[in-house]
């Protein structure tokens, strides 16, 4: 791991981590931020440089990357951030991964006439099934769209899909809104061991992996082993991460007892009988939603998780020992950098830059601030430019950015998503939606609808003012500087040329497929 | 390249693409638990191990001395008498890992390949005819095992097409993505020819015939869709279509409820609409594994291995079921791992003859290059 030469990663981590060299290059930083719109709103645009080199250069690559796509003025702000582009990254990154610093009205203002998704959780199942679904959906696009917090969101959507949730299994139609707010979010730029324990018991979790029903009571029971293949295969070592079928079984005997109080149904008595419900008088209100550890449910014998022994008599502590036992296995570290290096880097990721994520993740105990600080400063991040195919949901999200739409985030945008098989929270198997854009191809035909509809004004709840757009861009030629992240070659001008809405055959065009 | 892509489609159809074969995949992912669909009625040890689950001999329409259709797939079993559908139990292939994931990987790439196995067949079966309708996906995203084939996926017949108010639209789309080349390229063309095509389809073709009766839901709409492509007559060779949610580790009882009788409507009214087209579509119905045979605490199944397969229509010669069930039934010694039916049939021995009676000289050692050889007779 020793690097020969001084490359930019290891001055990065010779500077002694991020702290100091923020305080000391970024000082323009919080000044630069505070003159800047509060978001990108179509009344709102003001002129702007787009780039303009004939390739894609660092910075717009940087926002590529780490954002859900350029909006208008965005390129010019963070090039100004620094002397060079590569300190320019450096605190854009620093800038980005403290979100709590960054002024967020815009987006908290459009969040704002939401009520499902803020109640308490004793109070969720009074809430519509769809109405928690629409604010759901259109908190996480517009969230994406307007929010100033890029790579927080970027991150969220990240470890949403890793531990995917189908919002319309059962009751995750109320929990996975708590997941959302309680699990994904505060811990997206956390600690993974954190994350994982908050999956762990996440009411939302527990009913759409089963955890809830994994009961050991007397010696006949069979534990369900739904969840702890899960954990395994899909959240922390990955299939080929050298676990058997025995430490999956063990697993689950180790989470025996873990449950959730759900609502009390009519059809549901049966489950109560089985006492697979907690079913108490008290149940309807208060108690909906808790996550408890039921001990007469809990397989307390000896267990041997990947050749470590948990002892008997563990009780509801086997639930740490067996995420400290899987977070901390060198197979998590390289699944995680690797699923990282997918995200940010390439649909197949070099090793050397998965080997230097994996090696950050493990020194840094799963911190994932640091582990992305490393991946930003590989010399693979820097050389992938344009290479990747935007996913249906980055399109979209995309096209709203770079137009800076004025998005409610209803009807049309939830449609395409829908119809594209993207729409979030959605995806019904826990692997998650796929993550490399060359398996949503087929989806093309709906992008090019969606952009055309969109530039016509005919995408409900979603608005663009294309004219004050171009201007603001500076014409034609600069807004397709805009839109491709670079100069557009002589067939893109040409085309460009013959059609009047130069704004969707732009959006619906190769050049805005890839990031 | 964009002279390929910007000239008229042919749209007109040969007597030959006419009565071409079809092959229909229906995958039933979550994994399907064999022992639900088709019960072993006879096996005391399999009623030992499931208390609470396991399907009664009176709910069950019989097949044999041994098993029985559950009695939610009724829809099937007029077609199971008539020979029109053969039954194969204890399927699988050779990956062990019990994960949806690696198991239905496995599955559409045909052993551990790059490309699916559809896909290498049709490539292999390619004829000049051969256009972007050649393969379809019903759904959002195209199934892996068509990968390698030039194939779209579609939900409906009318959401497929591009807003009319810029006629130049596509012919600028066509230019732009002929020059951008790599996969982003050839999907753009495949998107633009098979817009013409579907125009055609729209234009040629109605809804169900002979009374055919599909319920409201996914299933049946896509199965209807692929339908009226047959009949379009388009060049149509092979259509994958899936239905999810056999993931029944917990109270697996409401789960297989809801999924059987959508699956037995659809294939039934399927059935029913193609009449006589039957002869040349080749239905087969597969998961990526079977269940544990015991029940858990959530009186649902675990991940298993050996499930079960349907082949319909095609000329497979069906009413039987073919099984190698142990003499002393599901007792523990007969299972494998934690509890699970051994494999005893390959997958790709059950879609071998059916590949077969579609293209005679067809080289299964380029569709499954890894896999050993073997057919079984469906």
């Amino acid at each position: 791991m020793k690097p020969s030469r001084l490359t930019r990663r290891s001055f990065f981590r010779l500077a002694g981590g991020a702290g100091a060299l923020t305080l000391a290059s970024c000082g323009r930083l919080k000044e630069l931020a505070s003159l800047l719109p509060i978001g990108p709103r179509p009344d709102e645009l003001v002129p702007f440089i787009p780039p303009a080199g004939t390739g894609i250069d660092f910075i717009t690559h940087a926002l590529n990357r780490l954002s859900w796509g350029v909006a208008p003025g965005e390129y010019q702000r963070v090039a100004a951030l620094a002397a060079t582009p590569e300190d320019a990254l450096r605190c854009y990154v620093e800038e980005q991964l403290s979100p709590e610093k960054i002024e967020d009205r815009y987006a908290h203002a459009a969040l704002a006439p939401m009520e499902a998704i803020r109640q308490p959780v004793a109070e969720l199942y009074e809430c519509k099934p769809a109405q928690l679904n629409d604010e759901l959906t259109r908190q996480a696009v517009i969230r994406a769209v307007h929010s100033r917090r890029q790579l927080f969101e970027v991150m969220v959507g990240f470890w949403t899909d890793h531990f995917n949730i189908d919002s319309s299994k059962t009751d995750c139609r109320w929990f996975k809104t708590v997941d959302d707010r309680s699990v994904i979010r505060p811990h997206a730029l956390g600690s993974f061991r954190d994350l994982l324990k908050a999956s762990a018991l996440s009411p939302a979790m527990l009913f759409y992996l089963d955890g809830r029903a994994n009961k050991k009571r007397k010696a006949s029971e069979k534990p369900n082993e739904n969840y702890a293949r899960e954990l395994l295969e899909l959240h922390t070592l990955g299939v080929h991460g050298g676990y058997s079928q025995q430490d999956v079984m063990e697993a689950a005997r180790c989470l025996t007892g873990w449950t959730v109080t759900g609502r009390e149904v009519k059809n549901g008595l049966k489950d109560v009988a089985m006492g697979l419900v907690a079913l108490t008088g008290n149940d309807t209100g208060g108690g909906i939603g808790r996550v408890k550890f039921e001990v007469e449910a809990h397989d307390d014998g000896a267990k041997t998780v990947l050749g470590t022994t948990i002892p008997s008599g563990g009780g509801k502590a086997d639930l740490d020992q067996l995420l400290d036992i899987v977070a901390t296995h060198p197979s998590t570290a390289e699944f995680i950098a690797t699923k990282l290096c997918r995200h940010f880097i390439a649909d197949n990721p070099p090793p050397s830059a998965v080997n230097a994520v994996a090696a950050a993740f493990h020194h840094s105990r799963g911190n994932i601030k640091h582990t992305l600080r490393s991946l930003f400063s590989t010399e693979e991040f820097a050389g992938a430019r344009g290479t990747k195919i935007k996913r249906p949901f980055h399109f979209i999200v995309s096209a709203l950015r770079a137009t800076g739409a004025n998005t409610s985030s209803g009807g049309g945008v939830q449609r395409s998503l829908r119809v594209m098989g993207h729409a979030p929270f959605q995806y019904p198997t826990p692997e998650g939606p796929a993550p490399d854009g060359a398996s949503w191809l087929s989806t093309l035909l709906h992008r090019w609808d969606f952009a055309a509809h969109l530039t016509a004004g005919q995408l409900p709840c979603s608005k663009i003012n294309a004219s004050r757009l171009t201007e603001c861009a500076g014409g034609r030629d600069g807004l397709l500087r805009h839109l491709f992240g670079r100069q557009p070659d002589s067939d893109e001008l040409a085309e460009a040329a013959a059609v009047s809405d130069v704004t969707s055959l732009a959006l619906a065009s190769p050049a805005f497929q890839v990031f | 390249m964009i002279h390929h892509l910007t000239s008229p489609v042919n749209t007109v159809v040969s007597a030959e693409q006419d009565a071409a074969p079809v092959l229909v995949n229906v995958f039933l992912r979550g994994g399907a638990d064999g022992l639900h669909l088709v019960p072993p009625v006879g096996d005391d040890a399999c009623y030992r191990a499931r208390p609470s689950i396991a399907v009664k001999k009176s709910d069950a329409l019989r097949l044999d001395d041994m098993f029985g259709l559950h009695r939610d797939l009724a829809p099937l079993h007029p077609l199971y008498q008539s020979g029109e559908l053969a039954i194969v139990h204890q399927c699988g292939t050779a990956e062990e890992s019990r994960s949806h994931f690696e198991a239905e990987d496995y599955l559409h790439h045909g052993g551990f390949q790059g490309g699916g196995w559809l896909g290498r067949f049709l490539h292999q079966t390619r004829t000049p005819a051969d256009g972007p309708l050649t393969a379809v996906s019903i759904g959002s995203a195209v199934s892996d095992s068509l990968r390698g084939a030039a194939a779209v996926s579609l939900r409906s017949l009318e959401e497929f097409t591009l807003p009319d108010k810029d006629p130049a639209l596509r012919g600028q789309l066509a230019a732009l993505y002929g020059k951008a080349g790599g996969a982003l390229g050839l999907a753009g063309g495949q998107t633009l020819q098979a817009l013409d095509r579907i125009e055609a389809v729209r234009k040629s073709t109605t809804g169900a015939k002979n009374g055919a009766d599909y319920g409201a839901d996914d299933f049946s709409s896509g199965l209807s869709l692929i339908a009226r492509l047959i009949r379009a007559g388009i060049g149509l060779r092979a259509a994958t279509i899936e239905l999810g949610g056999w993931d029944s580790h917990f109270t697996q009882l409401t789960l297989t409820g809801g999924l059987m009788p959508r699956l037995a409507r659809g294939l039934a009214a399927f059935h029913r609409d193609l009449g006589a087209d039957l002869r040349r579509v080749h239905v087969v119905v597969m998961s990526e594994f079977g269940r544990r045979v015991a029940e858990n605490v959530s009186i649902g199944t675990d991940h298993g291995r050996g499930g079960v397969m349907f082949v319909m229509g095609g000329g497979t010669p069906g009413g039987k079921i073919i099984a190698d069930w142990p003499r002393s039934g599901l007792i523990a010694s007969a299972l494998e791992g934690p509890g699970d039916i051994p494999v005893r049939h390959a997958t790709h021995h059950v879609l071998t003859p059916v590949l077969k009676r579609i293209r005679r000289d067809v080289d299964m050692s380029k569709v499954f290059p890894d896999l050993p050889k073997g057919e079984l007779a469906v």
